[in-house]
């Protein structure tokens, strides 16, 4: 009986560290520059306090990103985007919910360079859109960083963007993510 | 015995599904929300000033702020008539008192600025803030700023050989404001004029108290309309000037104005009882009566730009 119960423990626990394989990080990289001319950075804007989870067993990926984590050269930009243009006290978090394609968990234990993209769904000032986009995998050793340049249209978040400023920036916004698991 | 299967069993089932996790986003949404925030007021006003006072405002951690302002004469002078019209209420009399300065933040909690005031007079500034308003973990109802400013005049005076040092004079300001609600802030300002010199006079005096209410409410995320209130406690009655000769000075100073946010500059127009750019002035030594309708227009536009770079794309 008692080995019963050791033998029933240590499944419990083994599936339960199987299970357990995600992977987390809370200084995730999101820049945006939305300047029309891009070699300018003077609307740009970038926060490193994004948390995201991968679970490597289902390819499945979540990230969060606090709106007033992100941070602007002007400070009086910062205080615009907070209260004129994303609302934050309304809508306080961006979210990314989806899938990694052509992704499998061995990538993670090999080194190099992958090729994959991510499906899935973005929220973002109360509004949830489709989304679909190339990721490049860099598995280095203890690290795996995955990075994914896309670009969202302000407009379709019902973000306003003053005709004054309009001139100035970018029908899309390109931006990107940087996030850097570390595994073990 | 079989007790402690079952207890085991639940133990390891309850961690199962601890560590599982099936969803991954809720998962962060909750981590995220059960952080203790600790959140600072921001934008209690548009900008660095109320209309003629100093608001709790202050330009960003490593910014550099330029403002630019204009005190016009009377908008309307009794007894001029149509000629108030020509003039367009002071605004196009050929007449007016410019403010120019430049200010930086080196910290958070530290402003420094430097101005021209016109009639070859300087000010220089420091503005320290002392506490924040915010919620979460501590919370402190109001915003306290302490502001110091140093005035000095050097124009071709009635006395050239006066000494340097008597051509000084100081404010000392608290600001303490708050944000009521998203539209509504309102800001107490405690200040005591200093003169290094004063002409003799029995009623004259040094140091000058004043009381001052300032505040806005927000008629969009881009405008606002602000209002400014003060009283001057002593040294208005009976006074003597430099020529022995005596002065009246009015103890109120009552503006309103308009804030106007581009997204680029802040636009402050205004209609103040006074037609100087000094805060000095205005406080200690104001000729306009606001009783009798001796009202002036007057504009602020800012501009600040960040010269510390914070922002990186990796």
């Amino acid at each position: 009986m008692k080995k019963i119960t050791l033998l029933l423990f240590v499944i419990c626990c083994a599936a339960g560290f199987i299970n357990a394989q995600t992977y987390k990080t809370r200084d995730g990289n999101i820049f945006f520059n939305p300047n029309k001319d891009q070699s300018k950075k003077d609307y740009a804007s970038n926060s490193k306090e994004a948390t995201a989870v991968l679970k490597a067993e289902t390819s499945e990926v979540a990230l969060l990103v606090p709106m007033k984590t992100f941070h602007f050269n002007n400070a009086l930009l910062e205080e615009h985007f907070n209260d004129n243009y994303l609302h934050s006290d309304k809508f306080p978090n961006a979210t990314y919910k989806g899938k990694l394609n052509g992704f499998n968990k061995d990538m993670l234990t090999k080194d190099g360079v992958y090729n994959i993209s991510s499906d899935g769904q973005i929220t973002l000032h109360g509004v949830t859109k489709n989304f679909s986009a190339p990721v490049k995998l860099e598995v280095k050793g203890k690290t795996a960083v995955f990075n994914c340049v896309f670009k969202i249209k302000a407009e379709e978040y019902n973000i306003d963007i003053p005709g004054l400023v309009k001139p100035k920036l970018a029908d899309e916004t390109p931006l990107v993510a940087n996030i850097s698991f570390p595994l073990n | 015995m079989k007790k402690i299967v079952s207890f085991l069993l639940i133990a390891c089932s309850l961690f199962l599904t601890a560590s599982a996790q099936d969803d991954l986003l809720g998962g962060l949404i909750q981590e995220d929300a059960s952080k203790v925030k600790q959140n600072f007021t921001t934008a209690t006003f548009k900008s660095t000033r109320i209309i003629n006072m100093q608001s709790i405002e202050m330009t960003g951690k490593g910014n550099l702020q330029f403002m630019i302002s204009h005190h016009f004469p009377n908008f309307w002078n009794e007894g001029k008539g149509w000629q108030n019209l020509a003039q367009m209420f002071g605004f196009n009399s050929g007449v007016a008192t410019t403010y120019l300065s430049f200010d930086y933040s080196f910290l958070d909690w530290m402003n420094v600025g430097f101005a021209m005031t016109g009639n070859s007079r300087y000010e220089t500034w420091g503005k320290f803030r002392l506490m924040r308003q915010q919620t979460g973990k501590r919370n402190i109802p109001v915003t306290i700023d302490y502001f110091a400013l140093a005035s000095v005049d050097a124009s071709d005076g009635p006395s050239p050989d006066d000494l340097t040092w008597n051509r000084f004079s100081y404010v000392h300001q608290l600001l303490i404001g708050r944000k009521f609600s998203d539209k509504i802030s309102l800001q107490l300002i405690p200040s005591l004029i200093h003169y290094n010199h004063v002409p003799y006079g029995i009623k004259n005096t040094n140091n000058i108290f004043n009381i001052g209410l300032g505040g806005r409410y927000k008629l969009s995320h881009k405008t606002a309309l602000t209002f400014e209130y003060s009283r001057q406690l002593n040294g208005y009655k009976n006074l003597l000037d430099e020529g022995a000769s005596a002065v009246n000075y009015v103890a109120d100073l009552v503006s309103i104005g308009y804030d106007w946010d581009t997204g680029g500059h802040i636009f402050q127009f205004y209609l103040t009882s006074t037609t100087s750019s000094l805060n000095a002035t205005q406080l200690s030594a104001n000729q306009n009566n606001f009783a009798k309708g001796n009202f002036s227009l007057g504009f602020t536009i800012n501009r600040s730009y960040g010269i510390k770079k914070v922002v990186q794309s990796h």
